[in-house]
């Protein structure tokens, strides 16, 4: 877990990163490898095509045959047709290679996440596991599709110009190379120096477009304050130091480019001097001389470029090592080897000695035993903090506990089929969380085995029909979690058709404290008895009516059971329950 | 609204701001073209003089001196264009930046209903992007493409020779039409793609939040296939993207060849004709190859332009809203004096007493077709504490919109100290009402700045304000919550600070409310999320505070309204139940049901 929490570790990852990335390219090899001979190909057409017209002048001087024209241009006629079939092959070839492993990358990704346990989601933002998932496997595109290969291709291309160069001419080489070094410096200085600008830049714009965002969700109090000017020259101040990195940064590049330029000038007059006088003294020829301008000014791009891919190769890394960071994440509640199966699960829970902590030491259960028969109905009762929650997570197997069994129909939790076990439970949760799609899919949650008579049933059931009916499209309303269109006790009822259509045999709940309107309480109330009948119900309680009716009633207090019985043998207890209970009714009558 | 008073947007104000820049900048580009064009003559030339022998190397040497100086004339013009013209097309998006925000400021809650803030944020970005790039790197472009093959053509044309240039031409004009094409249907592409991401990153975000419900119900399977289909659309999506590129690209190369091939072919048979020198055809060459770039840009430019017009349409019609929540003052007479000579009321004349009146009170939301307020008749005195009760929905807080004037109701319905709401300056609205919102909103700053939102005088100038600050913070009970934060009164709220409790951030923004020590006070269900033994403290503070000052409390817990001089009870719009707690638990109506429903509630709290 702390290699989530802690960004440093994560650069333990650096070295083996690449390796990892290059081993989803295993199942494509035939095709890359393809990739990078047509790369040579059309590299080796990107430095023939000048010497070409380079032979040209020279023959025109020496002969000045026509049929030699007609025949180089044949040759530059066929190198351009290939040039183009190349080109496009390999392109298309990388980019789907590229995307593909893409595609793997992120459904390993996600399918990890979703074996991951309660703990890791506990711990993690959702928007930081969605950015691994979105834009950061989006990342590793460019490295897959574009860097490798363009890598490949300038390094082949500023080792062939050499080569060539060399050939050609040794010593009229050297030279036009003196200068090349110093291209390559300022490169990477200018590397260095624009990502650092770079980084201002976005941490100005991310300044700003934060407060755009909070005060134009926030208008409406600004208005009500007076506090226009104020605000204005709070969005001014950002704004111009916006502009002010902006400014920077075009002066940064306004600076370098320019630079680079007249660095290819004194290259050309470094080539254009020495050569000529070597074309004087007859050691070379004139079209020798043209090849050596054309390719010294061809020198510079593939340089900048490699900077560049360097670059893009290093932020495409980062993004991997974080993707690889949560892929490495171990599943804290495994499945069980060989997994038991029940024919079916009836509903009797027992704890036995139960001891549970979310982290280290700190035990938010201690030593909790009881028994469930099936059919029963117990309710838990206790302040926040208690543990009273932690017991309905338990149940699901949604954390793993430390010490102590879980029998379900006296099996070990942990040996039964986790999909088993959690069909057989019905969760409720306090805030019920709605799916995009209509109200249907967010009763039958993607399970198509649930017909939409049963969907209508299992509404008309629990009393969410009424409100159901009422909407514009009946079952079909669209809705949303962002769209929020339901009152609170709606969502409470639309959660209860949801658990009632998957037909579970134990029912974990933990009953909602949010303010609900009376006519709905009714309906909540009279739904609960139904679902509650012939279920093993566990549940935290806040309603009286749903504790009164409880077959037991468990008081926690600072993770142990400390009372257990009916309403009325709890209160002739005269324990924490009666006190509770009675500072309560006091508190409601002199307030 | 009055057509007549439209302000016209226009582009040309923030041009002409920068009409020097351009100018410069335009000419500078100019120079660039033109020494750019001397460099391929003089290498040319190099080329033809060794050919013939007819140079030697100190002619040569000049030749190279020339290059230099073409070079040294490029590199300050590189560096000036970019800096006058770039520089300008900064200072547009940065004005216009600063002018769209002041003119959101004016405009009315019912603006911000009907436009989502990640569409306006949408128009800060792209929108000024799109205009900032057809102000800048587009203008330099188009001039730039036209300049240049304007000269490289006529250098062709009488340098080496007419024929030739028209041939190599041809295929280029191609270039500029298959750009231009490429540009929309590439933009066209794009927007798809975007859009199947988003709804990748949508789809992931909703199945992440809601991963414990999968879980519950056993449907990983079933969300992962959704998953699947959605980035596997985002995946054809981006290949179709790469489709057009992988063709596009060779092909655009493939084109310049052509030129180069048909140089090769027919300039060749010039140059052993005789009709054209050696280095002739190797300057013509460098020409060609200098022209596929203006060619581009013809494209490019000709899309960045349309994509910035609709960008600019779009923000026009932003600055076309009207502002609907104005100072009518000026046309309207006044029976307060003034001081001033011009017709500008001075603030600190009037003073709210905080005496309220709704007289036939009815109001529909602009969008709305039923009245959520309807035929409300009230008095509230100066110094009374009144409360309201109602259902959600029953119009409670449209009420405190329209005191606030964050909607207009219709003339002399609403009347403060006697006097037609809207015939109250707003600036005397804002300063003599203090407001504390439903949903809390506070702002990413500290503490400290929070609490004095209200205030005139900032903090920084005024350190002496902090005692007051602290006092409210203690009359709203979160002043030792605050004290227990790492920084106290300076921790930041929100994203980079501490995220507060929601009965945390309600007693931050009653502090805000209280320090303002107004003459009304709102508080549109303040205290829902403060347990009850606080809530007590803050009504016993608040009694205090708020003697002989207009209190209005809008709450759902009796507990919250009994100590009220009057409570109104609103349903469905409709003033229903009006009178003290003790009456109102008399007359046995809703008031009384929910009474008694509460205090059985209260029992079994917290067990």
């Amino acid at each position: 877990m702390s290699k989530l929490t802690d960004d440093k570790t994560e650069s333990n990852y650096q070295g083996s990163a690449l390796m990892r990335l290059l081993s989803y390219m295993k199942p494509y090899i035939g095709w890359v490898t393809l990739c990078l001979v047509l790369v040579l190909a059309l590299t080796f057409f990107d430095l023939y095509r000048p010497t070409l017209i380079g032979d040209a002048i020279d023959l025109f001087k020496v002969r000045g045959d026509y049929d030699i024209i007609v025949n180089t241009s044949v040759k530059y006629g066929i190198v351009l047709i290939l040039s183009l079939i190349f080109n496009i092959t390999q392109t298309w070839v990388l980019q789907k290679t590229g995307q593909r492993i893409i595609l793997t990358v992120r459904k390993d990704l996600y399918a990890h996440i979703q074996s991951l346990s309660s703990r890791f989601f506990d711990l993690t933002p959702v928007g930081k596991l969605v950015t691994r998932v979105t834009n950061d496997v989006e990342a590793l595109d460019e490295m897959y599709s574009g860097i490798l290969v363009r890598l490949f291709r300038n390094i082949v291309k500023i080792i062939g110009l050499a080569v060539v160069m060399l050939v050609l001419d040794r010593k009229l080489a050297l030279f036009s190379f003196i200068l090349l070094p110093l291209v390559a410096a300022l490169t990477v200085l200018f590397r260095w120096i624009a990502r650092k600008t770079y980084r201002v830049t976005r941490t100005r714009l991310t300044d700003l477009n934060t407060f755009l965002s909070e005060n134009i969700s926030g208008m409406r109090i600004i208005q009500i304050f007076g506090r226009e000017k104020r605000k204005y020259e709070e969005f001014n101040d950002k704004s111009r130091k916006l502009y002010n990195a902006y400014y920077r940064e075009m002066i940064v590049f306004a600076i370098f480019r320019p630079l680079i330029y007249i660095l290819s000038i004194f290259s050309l007059m470094i080539v254009l001097g020495l050569g000529s006088r070597e074309v004087l003294g007859g050691a070379i020829s004139i079209g020798t001389l043209y090849v050596f301008a054309q390719y010294i000014q061809s020198f510079f791009d593939p340089i900048q470029e490699l900077a560049e891919q360097f670059s893009t190769l290093q932020s495409s890394l980062a993004s991997a090592e974080k993707i690889f960071t949560i892929m490495d994440e171990d599943a804290l509640v495994p499945e069980a080897e060989d997994p038991v199966i029940l024919p079916e699960i009836k509903g009797r829970i027992e704890f036995d000695h139960v001891w549970f902590a979310y982290d280290n030491e700190n035990y938010v259960l201690r030593d909790v035993s009881f028994v469930i028969e099936p059919g029963q109905k117990i309710a838990f009762v206790g302040a926040t903090g208690a543990g009273k929650s932690s017991i309905l997570n338990l149940i699901g197997r949604y954390y793993d506990i430390q010490k102590g069994h879980i029998y379900i129909d006296g099996v070990d939790i942990r040996l039964l089929s986790k999909k088993q076990l959690r069909s057989a439970i019905g969760q409720m949760q306090q805030d019920v969380f709605i799916f995009e799609g209509t109200v249907e899919s967010n009763i039958r949650l993607y399970d198509e085995n649930i017909t939409i008579n049963e969907v209508k049933a299992a509404a008309e059931y629990v009393n969410a029909s009424h409100f159901i009916e009422k909407l514009p499209h009946g079952y079909e309303e669209p809705v949303s979690e962002r769209g929020a269109t339901f009152s609170a006790g709606e969502r409470q009822l639309l959660s209860f058709a949801r658990t009632l259509a998957h037909k579970p045999s134990i029912l974990v709940m933990d009953e909602a404290t949010a303010n609900i309107d009376t006519e709905t309480e009714l309906l909540i109330q009279e739904a609960l008895e139904k679902l509650m009948k012939d279920r093993t119900t566990i549940m935290v309680a806040h309603r009286l009516s749903t504790i009164q009716h409880a077959d037991c009633i468990m008081v926690m207090h600072k993770g142990k059971i400390r009372e257990r019985g009916t309403h009325q043998e709890l209160l002739a207890q005269n324990g924490i329950y009666k006190k509770l209970y009675e500072l309560q009714i006091h508190h409601a009558v002199t307030a | 609204m009055q057509n007549t008073k439209q302000k016209k947007f226009s582009m040309l104000p923030y041009l002409f701001h920068y009409t020097g820049h351009y100018i410069l900048g335009i000419a500078v580009l100019m120079l660039v073209d033109l020494a750019s064009l001397y460099i391929p003559q003089y290498i040319g030339e190099i080329i033809d003089g060794l050919t013939a022998g007819a140079l030697d190397y100190a002619g040569v040497k000049s030749l190279l001196l020339k290059i230099l100086c073409a070079g040294l004339i490029m590199m300050a013009g590189r560096f000036g264009w970019r800096y006058f013209i770039i520089g300008a097309s900064r200072g547009i998006e940065y004005r216009m930046r600063n002018d769209l925000f002041a003119h959101l400021e004016t405009l009315s809650a019912r603006f911000f209903n009907s436009h989502k803030t990640g569409d306006l944020m949408a128009h800060f970005t792209n929108d000024l992007q799109a205009i900032r790039m057809a102000a800048g790197m587009a203008v330099i472009t188009t001039f730039d493409a036209v300049v240049m093959t304007v000269m490289v053509l006529i250098k062709m044309i009488f340098y080496v020779d007419f024929r030739l240039t028209v041939l190599a031409f041809v295929p280029l004009i191609l270039v500029a039409v298959g750009c231009y094409f490429y540009g929309i249907e590439s933009k066209k592409r794009q927007t798809k793609r975007q859009e199947a991401f988003s709804h990748l990153s949508d789809k992931v975000q909703e199945s992440l939040a809601g991963i414990r419900v999968l879980k519950a119900f056993v449907q990983e399977d079933a969300d992962f296939k959704s998953f699947e289909e959605a980035s596997t659309a985002s995946m054809e999506k981006n290949l179709s993207v790469v489709k057009l590129r992988a063709i596009f690209g060779p092909a655009l190369d493939a084109v310049t060849g052509i030129s180069l091939l048909l140089n090769l072919v027919f300039g060749g048979k010039m140059v052993l004709s005789g009709q054209i020198s050696i280095g002739q055809f190797v300057a013509f060459n460098s020409y060609i190859g200098m022209l596929v770039w203006p060619m581009i840009a013809c494209g490019d430019c000709i899309n960045a332009f349309s994509q910035a017009s609709a960008a600019f349409g779009r923000i026009a019609a932003i600055f076309r809203e009207e502002p609907d929540i104005v100072d009518k003052y000026l046309t309207q007479s006044l029976d307060f004096s003034l001081p001033d000579e011009d017709n500008e009321p001075n603030p600190d004349s009037l003073h709210l007493e905080g005496d309220i009146t709704l007289n036939h009170l009815t109001f529909t939301y602009p969008d709305g077709d039923t009245p959520v307020l309807k035929n409300v008749d009230l008095h509230i005195q100066p110094g009374e504490m009144l409360g309201i009760l109602g259902r959600t929905g029953s119009g409670k807080s449209s009420l405190a919109d329209l005191l606030l004037r964050v909607y207009d109701c219709d003339k002399g319905m609403l009347l403060l100290d006697g006097r037609p709401i809207d015939e109250i300056p707003l600036a005397v609205l804002h300063r003599d009402m203090a407001y504390v919102p439903q949903d809390n909103f506070l702002f990413s700053d500290t503490l400290e700045e929070n609490i004095a939102f209200g205030l005139e005088e900032r903090i920084q100038d005024h350190p002496e304000l902090r005692e007051s600050i602290h006092r409210a913070a203690m009359d709203a009970c979160i002043h030792d919550n605050i004290m227990d934060f790492p920084e106290d009164y300076l921790t930041l709220v929100g994203e980079r600070g501490v995220t507060l409790s929601g009965g945390q951030k309600q007693r931050s923004s009653i502090a805000r409310a209280l320090l303002k020590d107004s003459a009304v006070l709102i508080l549109d269900d303040s205290l829902s999320a403060v347990d009850t033994d606080t809530e007590e403290q803050i009504l016993e503070n608040l009694m205090r505070l708020r003697k002989n000052k207009t209190t209005i409390v809008i709450a759902h817990r009796i507990s919250t309204l009994q100590k009220a001089d009057h409570i109104a009870v609103l349903e469905e719009g409709e003033l229903t139940e009006y009178g003290t707690h003790e009456e109102l638990v008399a007359l046995g109506g809703f008031y009384a049901h929910i009474n008694e429903k509460q205090q059985l509630e209260q029992q079994l709290k917290e067990m």
